[in-house]
């Protein structure tokens, strides 16, 4: 990029060259400051998982050697096929669940739907480890409900894919919800004029409507469950799938190359995934027009009531594994006595950091939802606002959408291969918590990008150059009108981070220190070493976070409403 | 659509040179021409509107003027300085946007003085200029409030205050009217000429309204296809369009397919017309023959013997102000829609299927020898 200015002869041949000005030369500096941040911590960490796996223990280049290797494995080749069978199943199961909630929530005029609401989205504010600990408490051999399964253990598939559809639940309610709730109520009225039954109706106009979003939640849950170790981790035994082989690999038997090599391997998914799913979401922007009229359901007695009962026994079940893992931290000596106490929170008797893992993550995820909040708008803000640049541009796009791409267990794999070569200037933050926040920020750093976007494309395009016509720098127009007036969305991206920061596992997993222990890896370590009680009582700690934190946040936005954003009320 | 504004507009005082000198712009989207080689010449405190249709290139022109979007060539040039390849913030100008642009979160008084407020002015002067603009645009009241309180019409003019702020040389007005209703937009059409005219600013407005551009305008600048079609007062764009296009565009026209005859003659559809100015076109060439349908007239014909035609009233359709039909000239196939007006409709008692004497004005009927539409 030349900034030199070309003056305007008339002899001049090719596309005239404006000025480049302050505000712009800020702009793109800024611009490439974005790029080089994604490059060292996004990009390269995979780079470095990718030249891994072509590696021998000596460093040395031995091509496919360690592919070959896990081909010959039959343990390992045995994974995929279980992580491909578990990730269906639950897949399956956690759309159709999810399908009907959310159809329950949009089309019916069944009651308690806030309450309903709310109550599905408590799998997000805790790890995934804490279904897995109470499947365990329900169906394990000491299980209250042991007997419903059967016969058959809860340890395996079973319990893998029950923990799995527990947590991702909200993901595709989340999205299927959106799907619905987006129709033009014109299409059924149309529908109805034409005498069309209701199933017609339904399979006409309903789903071929929510078909995208149904296909999206889908993708998301599949990548959510085959890259999640949290649940196959407690409740696995000794079902095997690649992302509790990886960590395996890397923390049992120190065998790098080879976890790279699974890494890669499930990379590959997601990559197929987010690829289809982009190419959907470019189609389901042009469904809905500018003309289309919300659909407000009837009121149909029969219906109403059948949805209030799939609503409640899956809120039901929501309940009862939260309700359970809750008794479990509570309970003295499960099953043998259950009084209540909070002997179990005790933390500092046992293995895993005790209280001080708590507050490393209070610390760890309120860096990360400050500083990335801070740091993913500001990017966001420059790609949308800079002028000219085209080719940094697209290439900070695709690293901002790349991390949504890379599982969070190949992502921490990447770390350790990047950061902790000695060679590397960075490597001093290998071991602090400076590393756990940038690699977190890093991992959840897609959808906030795209929320920031969405943001800031709801803001009026010109204020930027009003704010040059009057010679005001950008820098001033960004902090006094964009930051003001995107702030509800900026503090939402904070909470998302916050709340994910305290309950990833992950990629965490293999960047904490014995001084930097987080609360979510502290789950995970107690219930290795049988602490099991415990490590509900650390899950619920997060939970009782998460939640904290966005009810406060419920509360507190609407006073900053009424306060700091008078502006927004007539 | 009857006034004619051309001798009611303020003459604008021609300096020698222009304030603003557009020289052979054009932008180029790879193979297509959104602004092909338009040079034009602005002068000190006239107001002139881009008018055409939308992708005509007028906001295309705007833009390269305020450096939004610079030129792929050409060079432009205020006040003596070319600004040909400066940026936004080097240029010399305040504009309003069709959706204002007004900060949300500021109130109308700090809107206003944004530009001001980074210029390092004293606090109490501040205060002072907003007032001043404030009351310039009739808002003098309105400091403490947000936008969001405001009505459609005051928020334009806030706009306009913020953008007067700092005394451009240069006002763009960039389809200003577009986002209110029919009645505001009419008051503020002479709210915003009246303005300018006192300040004495150079303005350019972009706009797809001819209405506006004929009410506001010292002059008109036609734009069709990247290109400048015409230049001229509102009257002379009106009254004498100088290509089909313009012709089309702006007001409503009747396009009647002829044959030249001679001279001062045309046969039109099987009659013959004479027309006032000579064409010197050959005898037979293919012609388009215009006439505006208020142009028609219907009533005080005695005497008169030149394009005087007996025509069939065709259905006659009711716009408030006065009939729109379709007259039909018996024994040819021509038809010409036209105004009559309420009083000529009363006084000749006409209905549809009457048949009347038309008289086709000679000084009325403007010869293409082009058709109009492509």
């Amino acid at each position: 990029m030349s900034l030199s200015v070309s003056a305007a002869s008339p002899t001049q041949t090719g596309p005239l060259r404006q000025e480049v000005s302050r505000d712009d030369l800020m702009m793109r500096s800024g611009l490439l400051l974005c790029g080089v941040l994604l490059t060292v911590f996004v990009l390269l960490p995979i780079a470095a998982l990718l030249k891994k796996a072509v590696e021998n223990r000596a460093g040395d280049f031995v091509g496919l050697v360690n592919f070959e290797r896990f081909l010959a494995t039959p343990a390992l080749m045995q994974s995929i096929g279980n992580s491909l069978f578990v990730a269906t199943t639950a897949t399956i199961l956690s759309t159709l669940a999810a399908f009907l909630f959310a159809y329950g929530l949009t089309r019916t005029c069944m009651p308690g739907k806030t309450i309903f609401t709310l109550i599905s989205q408590i799998p997000l504010l805790a790890p995934s480890l804490l279904p897995a600990i109470s499947l365990v408490y329900l169906f394990g051999n000491q299980g209250i409900a042991k007997g419903a399964l059967l016969g058959a253990s809860v340890y395996g598939p079973i319990g893998i894919i029950m923990g799995e559809v527990f947590w991702t639940f909200p993901h595709a309610l989340i999205i299927i919800t959106t799907a619905l709730a987006i129709s033009d109520g014109r299409l059924y009225e149309a529908a109805q004029a034409l005498r069309a039954g209701p199933w017609r109706v339904f399979w006409t106009v309903t789903l071929p409507g929510a078909r995208y979003g149904t296909i999206s939640a889908m993708l998301v849950v599949f990548v959510l469950v085959i890259t999640d170790f949290g649940v196959p981790k407690v409740v696995g035994g000794q079902y095997n799938v690649l992302a509790t082989d990886i960590y395996k690999q890397v923390i049992g038997q120190q065998n790098f190359q080879m976890g790279a090599v699974v890494g890669l391997i499930l990379l590959l998914p997601a990559v197929v995934a987010f690829v289809i799913d982009r190419i959907i979401q470019r189609r389901q922007t042009a469904m809905l027009s500018a003309r289309a009229v919300p659909y407000m359901p009837a009121p149909h007695s029969m219906i109403d009531r059948l949805f209030l009962t799939i609503c409640g026994v899956i809120s039901a079940f929501i309940l009862i594994v939260l309700g359970v893992a809750l008794f479990a931290s509570l309970a003295k000596l499960w099953p043998y006595d259950l009084t209540l106490s909070f002997r179990n929170y005790d933390f500092d008797r046992m293995d895993g950091g005790g209280w001080a893992s708590y507050r490393n993550s209070l610390l760890m995820a309120g860096s990360t939802a400050v500083l990335g909040a801070a740091v993913i708008f500001t990017c966001a803000y420059l790609l949308e606002k800079t002028r000219g640049f085209a080719v940094v541009r697209n290439i900070i796009q695709f690293l901002a959408l790349l991390p949504l791409a890379v599982p969070g267990l190949v992502l921490g794999l990447g770390y350790i291969f990047f950061f902790n070569n000695p060679a590397n200037p960075l490597h001093f933050i290998y071991g602090t918590m400076a590393i756990l926040v940038l690699c977190t920020i890093a991992h959840f750093y897609s959808v906030a990008h795209l929320t920031s976007i969405t943001a800031l494309k709801q803001i009026d395009s010109e204020f930027e150059t009003v704010g040059a016509s009057l010679r005001v720098p950008f820098y001033k127009t960004f902090l006094k009108v964009t930051l003001p007036v995107s702030l509800p969305a900026l503090l939402d991206i904070a909470i998302y981070l916050f709340v994910n920061a305290m309950t990833t596992v992950s990629a965490v997993v293999f960047l904490y220190s014995p001084s930097t222990t987080l609360a979510a890896v502290a789950v995970l370590n107690m219930d290795d070493a049988g602490d099991v009680a415990p490590a509900a009582a650390m899950a619920m700690m997060i939970f009782a976070t998460a939640a904290a934190l966005r009810i406060g946040y419920y509360f507190a936005s609407q006073l900053l409403l009424r306060r700091i954003q008078a502006w927004r009320l007539r | 659509m009857n006034e004619q504004p051309g001798d009611l507009t303020r003459r604008v005082v021609q300096d020698d040179q222009p304030y603003l000198k557009i020289r052979d712009v054009s932008k180029r989207f790879g193979s297509f021409a959104a602004l092909d080689n338009v040079s034009l010449d602005i002068f000190r405190g006239e107001f002139v509107s881009f008018l055409g249709p939308s992708g005509c290139g007028k906001t295309t022109l705007l833009r390269a003027i305020s450096g939004l979007d610079i030129q792929s060539s050409g060079t432009i040039e205020q006040d003596g300085r070319d600004i040909s390849l400066l940026p936004v913030g080097k240029r010399d100008f305040g504009i309003v946007f069709q959706s204002y642009a007004l900060f949300p979160n500021l109130t109308v008084r700090d809107n206003v003085a944004y530009g001001l407020a980074s210029e390092g002015l004293p606090r109490a002067e501040i205060t002072k200029r907003v007032m001043e603009l404030l009351t310039l645009v009739g808002l003098p009241d309105q400091a403490p409030k947000y936008p969001i309180q405001l009505s459609g019409g005051q928020q334009q003019r806030v706009a306009l205050a913020r953008a007067l702020a700092l005394s451009p040389g240069l006002l763009l007005l960039d389809e200003p009217l577009s986002a209110l209703d029919a009645r505001v937009r009419a008051r503020l059409r002479g709210e915003i000429r009246d303005l300018q005219g006192r300040l004495g600013i150079t303005t350019i407005m972009v706009t797809h309204d001819q209405e506006e551009a004929l009410t506001m305008s010292d002059r008109i600048v036609v734009m069709n296809s990247g290109r400048i079609e015409q230049v001229g007062t509102p009257s002379e764009i009106y009254g004498r369009p100088g290509t089909p296009f313009v012709a089309d565009f702006v007001g409503r026209m009747n396009f009647l397919d002829g044959q030249i005859l001679d001279d001062t003659r045309v046969d039109v559809r099987g009659a013959t017309l004479t027309v006032a100015e000579a064409v010197r076109f050959d005898r037979g060439t293919p012609v388009t023959v215009c006439l505006r349908p208020e142009d028609v007239v219907v009533n005080g014909l005695d005497g008169q013997q030149t394009n005087r035609l007996d025509m069939q009233v065709g259905v006659m359709e009711f716009v408030g102000s006065h009939f729109s039909t379709v007259l039909h000239a018996q024994g040819t196939s021509l038809n010409v829609t036209a105004d009559l007006s309420m009083n000529d409709v009363r006084s000749l008692g006409l209905v549809a299927g009457r048949s009347i004497p038309v008289h086709l004005p000679p000084d009325r009927l403007k010869v293409f020898i082009h058709p109009p539409r492509a």
